[in-house]
């Protein structure tokens, strides 16, 4: 095993591949924690913040209250404030005989305009510019979040009024590092749990086509006959279509999700196991340590497991490796092509295809960073599984 | 008459490729009789407790399938075997005692698992079996490492950390292991060195000394099988030619073939002597010759042996061949 590392690390891309694999491999599994917002969770997606580009603030908008307010001697009282705004209270205080200032609470609220509608006739809102025909008066920006209502006469004890407040956009801190999509999701999140998806879908659909194949592979080695020749033609059969062509069908059957993108990955990956771990096994089964456990009288099942599948491991790790690689590539691919996963769940192929349309608006970030994610990841694991292929190999053996 | 371990009667072994039934199905549409290759034809021995037989011949003899069909590990096509006068069948459907026949490889380094110790290799079948339990097996293992001249620090050890010789040891502390009666050793000592051989040699002699082991020796080193056995088949292209006591055999062979063998046989001797290669290779058993299959290369054949397939005779008692022609030198 020591000689196997060295002769691996002999090799810096190799090195460099497994590195970056294990990098996407901690981003898959720590991708809720390092994520800086939830992709999936809707509500906290906002249509203002579609399609803003790279390092973009995220900006809450404004938002517009309608609150009747009434004063009497003096104090205010008004309406039950929905909850989460930002405007905690409405405020008004007589400033003098003939005034009174209407305002917010907080008082530092950036409000964009303050209206004031329905004044009985005599009062008017100060600095502010009336409506044509209604009574209606607007402040543009207030100073300090207040309108001055002042009586011609004498300020009426009793008042009440229409107050509709707009509160002007406000920065929160949050920056989209890669911008967002057209439903306003964080790309760097999106992409992460994107990584994670295919990480996921990657080990699970490659590693149970690995289990299946392996099964179906040794028992067709040692049954030999019709049984290996039904298995190996439906091995055929199976390597004949293209495994996206394969892939499309069976989800136009059972429709989207992420257990129905592994079953069809599964369906078209295990041949490849099948056939590697047969041939492995028929070129173990021809040894002599394989007859020594037939006059050992070792079980069938226990000499397939115990003694012929540890040597055909090597060759299978390899073949799982790369096709780790082409079942991320296919589910993006489905996923591309809008039969993989749910919209609400999105994958790097997902992301991809949601960018494309933008792409010739310019707003090329939504696909671009997903497919130079992809490209690594997949890049990567090739690259992994080749180096792992060529040590394999005894005809590169040094 | 001496009560027999084993005994073989007609046995015989045909190999036929196109086994997939795609393929047989195009054989049988194109109306191509697929060819096929009698590996063993029509051998009858027997071979009593504490015996050693040996069986020499060429390559692609059929020593090795006769080996294997002894060993139960590779099926019969025709003829009959018995272990102490049970049939065979009967007695490879109890696996316990299945294990009374037990065999010893020709490749040291492929007849054991490279992916186990040397512990696994030759405890597992005793483990699983019930022979010994699992607690016991430490020294179980070590007492047949001992056996076979291995250091018990070997257990820890995987197949590629021993030399040839050591391997072979493994091998025959594996066969030991589940208490055989009869080993078989399919060219137990090709694979070696010579001074190696002649340790693995003396091993089994010692072994078959101490545990009373009948066994069988299959090899074409024809000084091996001189040394080591007490009685000696040979064979050409499926069929035994000749079986003697070794003694008898390598004074007076009778058949032309075993005279060619022995002849070519290298000894030390200060005289100069002719060296007279068997002429001719040995024909494909796809189409063997008919009748003697030894015939086209055979110094006696006459027109007879061209048709009439030669019988065992017996030339004198527990001398056997298979000649038309022959005479005892």
């Amino acid at each position: 095993m020591d000689e196997f590392g060295r002769h691996f690390a002999e090799s810096r891309v190799a090195v460099a591949s497994l590195l970056v694999s294990l990098a996407f491999l901690l981003c898959a599994i720590f991708a809720p924690v390092i994520a800086p917002t939830n992709p999936y969770d809707l509500s906290q997606l906002q249509l203002a913040d579609a399609l803003k580009p790279v390092d973009s603030p995220k900006v809450v908008p404004g938002e517009e209250l309608r609150v009747r307010v009434t004063v009497a001697n003096g104090t205010a009282t008004f309406e039950d404030l929905p909850e989460g705004s930002v405007i905690k209270a409405i405020t008004a205080e007589a400033c003098g005989e003939k005034c009174l200032d209407a305002g917010v609470e907080p008082a530092d609220v950036d409000l964009e305009s303050l209206q004031i509608r329905g004044l009985p006739p005599g009062l008017s809102v100060e600095g502010a510019s009336k409506h044509p025909v209604q009574p209606w008066w607007t402040v543009a920006a207030p100073a300090d979040g207040k309108a001055r209502i002042v009586a011609e006469g004498a300020f009426p004890s009793d008042v009440s009024f229409l107050a509709i407040v707009k509160s002007a956009p406000h920065e929160t801190g949050f920056v989209f590092r890669l911008g967002t999509d057209s439903f306003g999701r964080d790309m760097l999140s999106a992409i992460l749990y994107g990584i994670r998806i295919s990480v996921i879908v990657g080990l699970v659909a490659a590693g149970t086509a690995m289990v299946l194949g392996i099964g179906l592979g040794l028992l067709a080695a040692w049954m030999g006959g019709t049984v290996d020749a039904i298995i190996m033609r439906a091995v055929d059969f199976m390597l004949g279509f293209p495994a996206l062509l394969v892939g499309l069908a069976v989800l136009a059957i059972l429709g989207n999700g992420i257990d129905k993108v592994v079953f069809a990955i599964i369906i078209v990956q295990w041949s490849y196991y099948a056939r590697t771990t047969r041939s492995v096994a028929m070129a173990e089964l021809g040894k002599e340590y394989v007859e020594a456990a037939k006059t050992l009288r070792l079980s069938p099942v226990r000499i397939m497991l115990r003694h012929v599948l540890p040597n055909c491991l090597p060759q299978v790790i390899v073949l799982f490796t790369l096709n780790i690689a082409s079942a991320i590539s296919l589910e993006s691919s489905l996923s591309f092509l809008g039969v993989g996963l749910p919209l609400t769940q999105p994958s790097l192929g997902m992301l991809i295809a949601n960018g494309y349309e933008f792409i010739f608006s310019q707003k090329y970030w939504i696909s671009l960073y997903p497919g130079i994610v992809l490209l690594a990841m997949i890049v990567a694991v090739n690259l992994l599984g080749d180096r792992l292929r060529d040590l394999n190999n005894p005809r590169l053996a040094r | 008459m001496q009560q027999t371990i084993l005994e073989v009667q007609d046995l015989s072994r045909s190999f036929r490729s196109g086994r997939d039934p795609l393929r047989r199905l195009a054989d049988w549409l194109s109306g191509i009789e697929p060819p096929v290759v009698r590996a063993v034809e029509n051998v009858t021995l027997s071979i009593s407790p504490g015996e050693t037989l040996g069986v020499v011949g060429e390559s692609g003899c059929g020593k090795s399938t006769l080996a294997r069909m002894i060993a139960g590990i590779l099926p019969i096509s025709s003829g009959r075997m018995r272990f102490r006068g049970e049939p065979y069948e009967s007695l490879l459907s109890r696996k316990r005692d299945a294990l009374k026949i037990q065999m010893v490889f020709q490749d040291p380094l492929s007849s054991l698992n490279p992916r186990l110790k040397v512990r696994d290799i030759i405890g597992e079948a005793a483990v699983v079996h019930g022979i010994v339990p699992r607690s016991k097996i430490r020294d179980y293992v070590a007492d047949l490492l001992a056996r076979v001249g291995l250091p018990p620090e070997a257990a820890g050890r995987y197949p590629h950390q021993f030399s040839g010789g050591q391997r072979q040891r493994v091998g025959i502390a594996r066969a030991l292991a589940v208490n055989p009666e009869i080993l078989i050793c399919d060219e137990a000592v090709a694979a070696l060195d010579v001074s190696v051989q002649a340790q693995v040699i003396n091993l089994f002699m010692d072994i078959k000394r101490d545990r009373g082991l009948t066994m069988v020796f299959i090899s074409h080193d024809l000084g091996v099988i001189r040394h080591l056995c007490d009685r000696v088949a040979v064979m050409y292209l499926g069929r035994v030619v000749e079986l003697a006591k070794t003694e008898d055999l390598f004074a007076a062979p009778t058949h032309p073939y075993t005279r060619m063998l022995l002849e070519g046989m290298p000894r030390i001797s200060l005289k100069r002597r002719e060296f007279l290669p068997i002429q001719g290779e040995i024909p494909s058993p796809l189409a063997p010759p008919s009748g003697c299959h030894f015939h086209p290369r055979c110094p006696i054949a006459t027109q007879q042996c061209r048709q009439v397939r030669p019988e065992l005779r017996e030339m004198a008692p527990g001398h056997v061949h298979r000649c038309l022609n022959a005479v005892a030198s």
